[in-house]
C-alpha cells in the first residue's frame, strides 16, 4: 500500500501539519515530508583516491519527473548505484522510500523499477525469457508474469523481436527492453539512467514519448542524463550535479527563470566596433559578460535587476551606437544556459562553496540552506 | 525465497547449456566405458582400476572443468549482475546461496551420475576386492575434494572480476598448496595423499581416524570458502 502525501503545495516552508491518506500525520518544513528519495552528505571515495560523490544532498518528492544532470563522470551513476544498495556510500545517509537502503533491502528494491546506461542482459535469453525471469525474481506468478511482459513488450514496441536472441539487439532495443523490465513490478520510483543514450533521433523521441507515459499515477521518476532538451521536456524539477556535489535543485519553471534572469543575445549590423567598445558601459547595473559571434552579441548580466531593466539598457546601447538591431532573444537555449551558468559558478566559487558546507555542519544538526550564489537560489 | 529459487534455475540453466559439460560429460564416459572392458577382460582389481580412473580420469578433468564453472560463477556475469539481477529484488545472500548450491550441486551430480554406474560395474565386472563402505567413502571424499575446489573457485570469482584471472588464480593455489603443505609436514592432507590412499580406501582398509581427519578438514576449508564468497561479495561495491 501507497500512501499519498496529502497534496501540500511543493515549495511550502512554512511548519504546518499535514495528514496523509494513510493518517499519518506528518511536518511539512521539518523536513518530515515524504521524500521518495533522500541522502544528506552522501559520499563516496573510490580506493582512498577518486572523490565521486562529495557531501551530496538530494532530495526527490513524490509524483516528480526528476531529472538528474550532470557532465558525464558528474556521479549520476554513483548516486543511482548507491539509492539501489548495489554500492555502499563511503559516509553520509540515504534514504529510499522512506527506509535507508543497504544491499540487502531487497523489499525495497521490489518497489523500484531501473534501468542502467547501456543495459547488459543475460545475451542467450529472448526478450519474453528475460522478463519471465526478471517477473520470477520479483515474485510474481507465472500468470500475471505473462500478461505484464506481454503488455510491456507491446508498449516498448518489442513485439516484432519477442522470440530473438538479445544478442542481436541495437542498443535502441536494449534501452527499450530495459525499460520494460523496469517496468515489470510496476514500480513507485522509476530510475532511468541516460536512457536516451546512444539512440538515434527517432528512437530518442520514441524513448522520450515513452518516459512522458509513464508519468503520473503517483510514480516517480528520476531521470540522469547529458541532454538539457531531454531534461526539459519531461522533467518537472531538476538537480544538477557536479564533481560529485549538488549545485542547484529545484523545479525547472525557476531554472528557466533564472537563465532568463540576465541572457539578452542581440544581432546587429553597422558599427559594431562602437557597441562592442560600449558594452562596458552596461557595468553600472551589473556586472556583465559578452560573448561574440559574429554579428551576434550575447550579453550575460550577472546582478538582480529585472530583466527588463536590462533590456532597456541594451536598447538604448544600440540606439546611442547607432547601430541596427536585426534580432533580440531573451530566451534561447535557456536551460543550456541556466546549467553552464550554474556549472561555471560552482567552479568559481572555490573556498566559498567548502565554507558554505562547513556553515551547514556548524547549525547544530539541524541543515539550513545556505545561499552561496545567486540570491534567491540557495545552492545547497 | 522466490527470487533465490529463479537464480537457481537461471544458473542450473546457464550450466546444462554450458559447452564445458557438452565437452566434460564424454570426456568423462568414453574412459570409464573402455576401462570397464579393460577390467573384465584383464581381471583387474577392482579397488586398483577405480582408483587409476579417479586419478588419472575424474580428478584432472572435472578439476579443470570444476576451475572454469567455479571461478565463473559470479565474475562471468560481471556485466550483467548489477543490471540484470541484482537491481532487482534479489539481497545479495539470495544471490550467493543460488551460485554456490547450483554449482557445488551440480558438480557434485555429475560426479555421482558417472561414478556410481561405473563403480557398480566395475565391482560387478573386475577382480573383486573392495567393501561396499569402502568405496562409498572413497567416492565421498572424491566429492568433498572436487566440492572444496569448487567452493575455491567461487571464493576466486567473488574476488577478481576477470574469469581468466579467477582460473589461472585457482590452479596456482592448488598448485602451490602441495608444495606448501610438504614444507609445512601436512602432506597427508594434500589431494595426491588423498588419492594414493584410495585403493586402500575402496578395501576398506584406512583407518577410521585418517577418514575422519580428512572429512573434517576438507569440510571445514569448504565451509571457509564459501564463507568468504558470501562476505566478499555482501562488502563488495557493483
Amino acid at each position: 500500500m501507497t500512501c499519498a502525501d496529502g497534496g501540500a503545495p511543493r515549495g511550502s516552508s512554512s511548519l504546518e501539519p499535514r495528514v496523509t491518506s494513510c493518517g499519518f500525520l506528518i511536518w511539512q518544513g521539518l523536513g518530515f515530508a515524504m521524500h521518495v528519495v533522500q541522502t544528506t552528505d552522501l559520499t563516496k571515495i573510490y580506493n582512498n583516491r577518486y572523490i565521486a560523490l562529495n557531501a551530496l544532498d538530494l532530495r526527490v518528492e513524490k509524483g516528480t519527473v526528476f531529472g538528474l544532470v550532470g557532465p558525464n563522470g558528474a556521479g549520476k551513476s554513483t548516486t543511482f548505484r548507491i539509492l539501489l544498495g548495489l554500492q555502499k556510500p563511503t559516509a553520509g545517509q540515504v534514504q529510499v522510500l522512506g527506509e535507508p537502503m543497504t544491499a540487502e533491502r531487497a523489499d525495497i528494491r521490489r518497489r523500484i523499477g531501473y534501468l542502467p546506461t547501456n543495459p547488459s542482459f543475460p545475451k542467450y535469453m529472448t526478450p519474453i525469457q528475460f522478463l519471465e525471469f526478471v517477473g520470477s525474481v520479483i515474485g510474481l506468478t507465472q500468470d500475471r508474469a505473462k500478461v505484464q511482459l506481454a503488455r510491456l513488450l507491446q508498449a516498448v514496441d518489442l513485439t516484432n523481436a519477442a522470440a530473438q536472441k538479445i544478442e542481436g539487439f541495437s542498443t535502441g532495443m536494449m534501452t527499450r527492453l530495459g525499460i520494460a523490465a523496469a517496468l515489470m513490478n510496476d514500480p513507485e520510483l522509476l530510475i532511468l539512467d541516460e536512457p536516451t543514450s546512444g539512440l538515434d533521433p527517432a528512437g530518442r523521441k520514441q524513448t522520450i514519448e515513452l518516459i512522458r507515459e509513464l508519468t503520473g499515477r503517483d510514480r516517480t521518476i528520476i531521470i540522469a542524463t547529458h541532454i538539457l532538451s531531454d531534461v526539459e521536456r519531461v522533467c518537472s524539477d531538476v538537480g544538477i550535479i557536479s564533481q560529485g556535489r549538488m549545485i542547484y535543485s529545484g523545479p525547472m519553471a525557476d531554472m528557466r527563470r533564472l537563465a532568463r534572469q540576465g541572457t539578452i543575445s542581440v544581432e546587429i549590423e553597422g558599427n559594431t566596433t562602437a557597441f562592442e567598445q560600449q558594452i562596458h558601459t552596461l557595468d553600472e547595473i551589473g556586472s556583465v559578460r559578452y560573448e561574440r559571434v559574429g554579428a551576434e552579441f550575447r550579453l550575460t548580466f550577472l546582478g538582480t535587476h529585472a530583466l527588463t531593466e536590462y533590456l532597456m539598457r541594451v536598447l538604448q546601447l544600440i540606439d546611442r551606437t547607432g547601430v541596427e538591431l536585426l534580432h533580440i532573444n531573451t530566451g534561447a537555449d535557456e536551460i543550456e544556459e541556466a546549467f553552464l551558468r550554474r556549472l561555471e559558478e560552482d567552479r568559481t566559487r572555490g573556498f566559498l562553496r567548502a565554507a558554505a558546507w562547513a556553515a551547514t555542519q556548524e547549525v547544530g544538526g539541524v541543515k539550513e540552506e545556505i545561499d552561496a550564489g545567486i540570491p534567491g537560489h540557495p545552492s545547497i | 525465497m522466490q527470487a533465490f529459487l529463479a537464480i537457481l534455475r537461471y544458473d542450473l540453466g546457464l550450466l546444462t547449456r554450458s559447452w564445458i559439460t557438452r565437452i566434460w560429460l564424454p570426456l568423462l564416459i568414453a574412459p570409464a566405458l573402455f576401462l570397464v572392458a579393460v577390467a573384465a577382460n584383464e581381471d583387474e582389481l577392482a579397488s586398483e582400476t577405480l582408483a587409476a580412473y579417479l586419478a588419472a580420469v575424474m580428478i584432472p578433468i572435472s578439476g579443470l572443468a570444476v576451475a572454469v564453472l567455479a571461478s565463473s560463477a559470479v565474475s562471468g556475469e560481471s556485466g550483467i549482475i548489477a543490471d540484470g539481477i541484482l537491481s532487482r529484488s534479489v539481497t545479495r545472500s539470495e544471490y550467493m546461496a543460488a551460485k554456490v548450491i547450483s554449482r557445488l550441486g551440480f558438480t557434485a551430480v555429475i560426479y555421482m551420475v558417472i561414478m556410481i554406474p561405473f563403480a557398480y560395474l566395475i565391482i560387478r565386472y573386475a577382480a573383486p576386492d573392495t567393501s561396499i563402505g569402502g568405496v562409498a567413502v572413497g567416492l565421498l571424499i572424491v566429492c568433498l575434494l572436487l566440492t572444496f575446489l569448487g567452493a575455491l573457485g567461487i571464493t576466486f570469482s567473488t574476488l577478481f572480476s576477470n574469469v581468466l584471472l579467477d582460473v589461472l588464480g585457482l590452479l596456482l593455489v592448488v598448485l602451490l598448496s602441495g608444495v606448501v603443505l610438504q614444507f609445512l609436514g601436512l602432506t597427508w592432507m594434500s589431494t595426491t595423499a588423498v588419492v594414493t590412499g584410495l585403493p586402500d580406501t575402496f578395501r576398506g582398509q584406512t583407518p577410521v581416524w585418517d577418514l575422519v581427519r580428512i572429512f573434517l578438514v576438507f569440510s571445514s576449508l569448504t565451509a571457509a570458502a564459501i564463507a568468504t564468497s558470501f562476505w566478499v561479495f555482501r562488502e563488495r561495491d557493483l
